[in-house]
This record gives structure tokens, sequence and C-alpha cells, in this order.
């Protein structure tokens, strides 16, 4: 019997010192940073960029730190649960702009001006330094990256169709929706495709923003856009290869089979659009096109480098018919961190170090920095591919027209919506109004506090 | 179980256990726990512990949270709004729309989980067929149950893919073949022709053509087909719960029932189905508290950029959009699971209602 009893007993105790440890989130050495000693930095991130970054910053100060890479469908509730949770072990954490507006509402982002971040305004491309402000205007983040959206063209078919392959001139041809159209029709009739999909025109979506005054505003321009969106689709203008899947990459280096609404997610059982070997194979007797451009941020320097193939210097940048930018990791620093002035060190190195820049650009290999002193130094680079195009000059100039108070914290939700109704409407899967009516539902579902005029 | 012996004048009582212990209680020291008696609590504690910091307390914390406004973050205190969160629940459109979609899956679900499993039992105790091996086909039908619902949900993504599918590939070749035989067999063809309207219709364009149903893709067939997904994965167990109930069943009715000249379909319907009710009750409540609540397949089988998404977002993949979304709405969340709630208790009061009205 007193056997059986102290049986009970320790189980008990052992059940109990479990549920402490599940609950033990505020004391600094729980959880996966456990065995991290507590000088070492720890950094949560979704982009891998980081990990780069932290070797190179233990290289350079002897310093140590852990980085974390999140899957980034996973990072705002890790972060969230973690912090809401009290949990102090945690020292770097990082956001997409798309997440920001809501991380510094929850207060999870430390203020930086505390640390001296406003020594450094100026310094970093004004749009930049903005997205890392709260409300208040205290700086809480900021990213070693600049996001611009353009058009990446092929300069051998703009010279055979349009007679030009000048960036500025080539600009003419996308400065509309309706030039867009006009542009694309001209391309069919020549026997290219204007894009390699419809989502390339998304980071020139409507320029306005879509909430005004606690108000929904569907503006012309949102109107537009969906036209134009429906256009290329059913006009079949576009090359139908879907976003990073491999005709979409293979479009960058030269021909493509021919595709359509109906096989733009496979063709045959083994041609799946994902594997680019079986796709190759299923389609090699199709009858073949080429795509004009893509539409993509700065950062897509990176990916057209590791795809351009043979066309490498075929390539040139211009820009769209409204400055959009898209994502860029910013780095700040956990309201819950034990090791502030160490994390803002970290910070720093990563954003506002010139020699940090220049090795940035070298390591990447054409990631285009935030720090103004570094675009500039690099104004007059010519890169290759682009037929030796002044890439970092374009995209500070790109990067200067953008007006950041036309973001808003219900971009993602409507911007799903809105896209959710194009994508109905273009499929045929909806009338116009049940689409746009079912986008009202959605937006009033959402956000019932926003005024929703129709 | 226990017997007690009480003396003439007792100061202590005997009691004694069914496992022949003996245990010596003194009345006079009432409300204090035997030695035995606090070896059980000691024994059942780290259970009660787990239950009431895992199931109790977030009933009532959800509880409360649904009566506030809460996004989380660091320092911020639910805000006390009332019933706000379950007034905007209930006059949500979209809510509605997620319970209608939820119950259509269940709906298709039920249907062919019960419909699959009752077929089974059937063939299973009817001695004309004589089906041996029990245990290993009832094994083979729960497997689907046992395989995670993500491994279900890739599976199935893959068979059902519009244009590599297998299941699409399988409904070409079947129609191709047809075609063949339209085309190629006189008598087919005319018989086809003189049946006239939809089938005529049906076969005007003959020649070989790539079936492409977007089974998960379009509003008009992802509610079914995932009902069809659950129903396989969960007709394995209802057949063993149906078939556990058969064997519960006293063959003395039977033999009665066969003496009085009774047949096999009057003995299923007269003995059989009456007195699996407590069982049908059990699966249909089961099932719908269930259904009511799924989740992970829809989740992990439909993208939010799916034209077919509004038509197969559930009640709580809307809830969990505002407890884990973009619009974090903590309070709201939790309105939401509380609604639900109140109507699985409707849904599975009304049932028990009427299968005891039928009983009576």
């Amino acid at each position: 019997m007193r056997i059986k009893k102290l049986l009970a007993l320790s189980l008990a105790g052992i059940m109990a010192a479990g549920l402490v440890g599940c609950t033990g989130g505020n004391d600094s050495k729980s959880g996966s940073n456990s065995k991290v000693d507590k000088d070492t930095l720890v950094v949560w991130t979704l982009a891998k960029d980081l990990e780069t970054f932290g070797k190179h910053y233990e290289e350079k100060t002897g310093k140590k730190v852990k980085v974390t890479v999140i899957e980034p469908a996973d990072y705002p509730t890790k972060v969230a649960t973690a912090l809401d949770g009290g949990d102090k072990s945690v020292d770097i954490i990082v956001g997409e702009p798309q997440m920001l507006k809501n991380f510094y509402e929850a207060g999870y982002f430390a203020d930086l001006d505390a640390l001296g971040a406003k020594d450094y305004e100026g310094k970093i491309v004004d749009y930049v330094w903005k997205v890392g402000q709260s409300d208040d205007g205290v700086q809480r983040a900021i990213s070693y990256q600049i996001t611009p959206a353009g058009f990446y063209y092929r300069r051998d078919i703009a010279k055979e169709v349009f007679g030009t392959e000048d960036p500025a001139e080539v600009g003419k041809l996308f400065e509309s929706y309706d030039k867009i159209l006009e542009t694309a029709e001209t391309l069919k009739k020549a026997g290219y495709k204007i894009f390699a999909s419809d989502a390339e025109t998304s980071y020139f979506s409507g320029d306005e923003p879509w909430v005004v005054d606690g108000k929904l505003n569907v503006s012309q321009a949102r109107k537009d856009y969906m036209d134009l969106c429906i256009k290329l689709y059913q006009n079949d203008y576009t090359a139908f290869a879907a976003q990073w899947a491999a005709p979409w990459l293979q479009g960058m280096s030269g021909e493509i089979p021919q595709l359509t609404a109906d096989t733009m997610w496979g063709v045959g059982e083994e041609g799946d659009v994902w594997d680019a070997d079986k796709f190759a194979e299923a389609t090699k007797d199709l009858p073949k096109t080429q795509v004009f451009a893509y539409g993509l941020p700065a950062w897509g320097v990176l990916t057209m480098k590791d795809n351009v193939g043979e066309t490498s210097g075929k390539w040139g940048v211009c820009s769209g018919p409204a400055s959009g930018f898209g994502g860029g990791t910013f780095i700040g620093i956990s309201e819950l961190s034990t090791k502030k002035e160490a994390a803002w060190d970290f910070v720093k190195f990563c954003t506002l170090d010139p020699e940090t820049a220049d090795w940035w650009i070298e390591t990447s290999q054409g990631d285009t920095v935030s720090l103004i002193e570094a675009l500039n130094k690099h104004a007059e680079d010519e890169n290759a591919i682009y037929g030796g195009q002044k890439l970092y000059k374009f995209w500070l100039e790109q990067a200067e027209k953008i007006d950041y108070s036309k973001v808003t914290q219900y971009d993602t939700i409507i911007g799903d919506a809105w896209g959710a109704a194009i994508s109905a409407i273009k499929t045929g899967e909806k009338d116009k109004d049940a689409a746009i009516e079912e986008f009202y539902t959605a937006v009033s579902s959402a956000y019932p506090d926003l005024v929703i005029e129709k | 179980m226990a017997k007690a012996k009480k003396e003439s004048a007792p100061k202590t009582v005997e009691v004694k256990y069914d496992d022949g212990t003996v245990v010596t209680v003194d009345p006079s020291k009432k409300g204090k726990l035997s030695k035995r008696e606090s070896t059980g609590y000691a024994f059942i504690i780290p259970y009660v512990i787990a239950f009431c910091v895992f199931s109790v307390y977030p009933v009532f914390k959800t509880l409360y949270l649904s009566f506030t406004q809460y996004k989380g973050g660091i320092g911020i205190e639910p805000q006390w709004v009332g019933l706000a969160k379950y007034d905007l629940t209930i006059h949500d459109p979209l809510f509605w729309k997620s319970l209608v979609n939820t119950v259509r899956i269940w709906g298709v679900n039920i249907v062919l989980q019960l419909g699959l499993a009752f077929l089974l039992t059937i063939v299973f105790i009817d001695i004309k067929y004589k089906v041996k091996g029990l245990a290993v086909y009832r094994a083979i039908y729960y497997l689907p149950n046992i395989i995670a619902a993500t491994s279900i949900a890739f599976m199935f993504s893959s068979l059902l893919d519009p244009n590599y599918g297998t299941f699409n590939q399988i409904l070409t070749e079947i129609r191709n073949l047809w075609v063949v035989i339209y085309n190629h067999i006189p008598f087919i063809h005319d018989i086809m022709h003189e049946s006239g309207g939809v089938t005529v219709r049906m076969f005007d364009y003959m020649r070989p053509h790539a079936v492409r149903t977007e089974w998960l893709g379009s509003s008009k067939y992802c509610a079914s087909t995932i009902g069809v997904i659950q129903a396989w994965m969960w007709f394995g167990n209802s057949f063993i719960m149906l078939m556990a109930g058969v064997m519960g069943i006293s063959s003395d009715y039977y033999e009665a029932s066969s003496i009085d000249g009774a047949g096999r379909w009057k003995q299923f319907t007269k003995i059989t189905l009456p007195l699996l009710k407590p069982i049908m009750l059990y699966v249909g409540v089961t099932s719908l508290i269930g259904g009511l609540q799924m989740f992970d397949l829809p989740q992990i089988m439909i993208a939010k950029t799916t034209a077919s998404y509004m038509s197969i977002r559930t009640v709580i993949m809307y809830l969990y959009q505002f407890g884990f979304g973009q619009n974090k709405d903590v309070g709201r969340a939790a309105a939401i699971a509380y609604v639900l709630f109140f109507i699985i208790l409707i849904f599975s009061l009304m049932q028990f209602i009427a299968m005891r009205s039928e009983e009576d």
C-alpha cells in the first residue's frame, strides 16, 4: 500500500512538474533557446538572409548569435504566442511590411529611438524608415533592403516590336492600365506574351489606400485594375505560367510552351508545372512562345540572376503604372529582451553599417540595400544581365516615389478579398456583381467597424 | 460494492471489498480519508490536474474572452464589451455561410458514413454470406482513422488534382472507352439516339477528351468531395460501433422470431435496427460534434486563393481567422466558439429527443 501511494504521489509530482514546465514561458531558460548561453543573441527570423548576417556578425565582432528561421506562414503566430506568454529569451524579431502594424500595436517591438535610432534619420531610404515606425512616430524596426517594384523586360523583344529598348521609352508602354492592354495586344500579334502570368501587375494595383478615415475606399483605380486582370486573362495575353512554377522561371531564359487557362497547372499526367524536368518532357511538342516582361520588386534581380541563362544581357528594368513595393525584412528588438543594447548593436550592424551594406551587395550578388550612402556609392555600378543598366540608381529613384501613407493595416485581408473577386470573375466562377458583393461581405465581416458605401 | 459488517456496539466498522481486502473504518473519524481512499485519490490527481489545466480552465477562459475586446500583445489586457461579440457573430452573414458549408460537408459525410457502415454490418451479420476474418476486415476498415489528417489531405490532393490526378485520369479513360463503344458499336449508338434527350446531348461531342473536373477547386464539388473523404475516414469507426451493438443483441430474440416465421429482413428491421438505436444515437451525436468542428482537411486542402474557398470555409476555419489571422480578434473567435457550442448542443438535444420519442 505504501509503495502504491508513493507511486501515485510521484506520478502526481511528475505531472505537476510537467505543468509547471509548460507554463514556464516567463523563464528566460525555457523553450527552444534553453541551451543558449546568456551572452548569445537569439534571433527569430522568417528570412534566411539573417543566418548569413548572423555569421558575418560573429566573424566581425566575435559575439555569438543564434538564428532560428521560422516558416513565414507560422511566424506571426509563433512570435505572438511567445511574447504574449512573456518569453524573454528572444532578442531580435523581424517582420514583413504587412505584419508590422499589428506587431507594433501589440507592443512586440522595442523603442529604437530610446537606443539612439533618431541619430540615423535620413541615412535610410525614406519609405523604409517610415515602414519601421509605429503610428506614434517611434522607430521600431529597420530594414537592410529596399523593395520597390518595376517591370523586368526583354530588350531584344522591345527593339523588335516597338523599335526601342530604352528603359524610359519602354516604361511608357506600361504607364497606365489601358496602355498595358494596348502593349499586350501588339505583342500578341507579334507572337509574344506581355507577361508570364496575370499576377505580374499585382505590385502596381490601385494607387490609393484601401481605407480612408475609417471608410472602405474602392477607387476607380482598383476597378480599372480588376478590369486589367480580367482582360489579360480572358484575352490570352499572358503565358499562363503560374508564379514560381517551372514555366514561369523558364520564361526568363527564353521559349516556353504555350499554355492556356486549362493547362496552366499542368499538361497531362506527368506534366506537373512544379517539376521542371517532367514538365519539359510533357510539353516538348507544344507550340512555343516568349515572355516580354515580369513585374517584380528589386529582389527580383536575385531570382532573374539564377534563371536568365542565355538571355543574360538582354534584359532591362523600367517603371510601372504605379509606385509599389513588395516584401522586405524589417529587423527590430523584442520588447521583452534583456539584452537590448547588444541587440541594438546587431540591428545597427545589419542595417546602418556602410561596410555591411557593401558586403551584402557583394554577397547577395545584387540585393538592393536601404542605406543611402551605399546606394549612392554603387549608383554607377552597371549590371551585365541588364545590358549594363545602372540598377541601384534606378531602384533608388523608384523607392523615392513610394508614398507609404497609402499602406494600411487592412491591406492584406482587403487585398486578398479583392484578389478572390478578380479570380472568380476572370475564371467565370461568378459574375462581376456577385463577386463584388461577396467582396463587400467579406470586408464587412472581417472589419465590422469599417464604413462601407457601395 | 462494499459490504459493511456492523457489530452490536461498534467503535469501528469493517468494510469488505470485492477483492477480499478488509479495511477497518472508525465512524467517529467521519470526513477523514482512509488510507485506501487517499491512495485512490492520489492515483486520479494527475488526471484531475491535467483535466483542470487543459480543459476546465480554457473553457472558462474562452467564455470570459468572448465578452471582451482583445487582440493580444504585451501588457494589453482584455477590455470588457459585454455581448458585443455575440451580437457581431449572430449578425454576421459569413458566420452563417460557414455554418451552412460545415453542415453541407457533414451531411454528405454522415449519410455515406452510416450508410456504408450499415451495409457492411448487414453483410457481416448475415449468416447467408458467412464472411470469415471479421477481425482482419475490421482492422482494414479502421485504418483510415489512424492516418494523420495531413497525410490524407496530401494523398487526396494528389489523387484529385484536376490535371494529373489519378481520379480524373480514370474518368478520362472510362470516358474514352465509352466514346469508342459509342462510335463503333451501332447497337449502342442506336439505343442512345432512340432514348433521345439528355444522353444524346451528353455524348454529342464524341471524341477522346480529358476529364478536368476541379474536385477541390470548384464551389460545385468541393463540399461533397471533402464530405466523401471524411466518410472514408470515419466509416470504419461507425462499422465497429454498429458491429459491437449487434454482437450485444441476445440471440434469443432471433431464435424466437425464427420460430415465429420472421425472415432475415424482418429480423433486421424489427430486432436489429430498434436495438441498435442507442449506438446509432451515439454515432450520430459524436459525428455531429466532430463534423461541426471540422477544420484540418479543408484548411490543408483548399488554399485561400482558390475560387472555392468561400464555399468550403467551415466555422472553425472562420474562427481560426480571428484567433490567429491578420485581423486578430480573440474575443470574436471565442464568441464564435461559444455560439457553435450552443448550436451543437441544440442539434444534439434534437437528435436525442427524436431518437427517444421514436423509442417511446
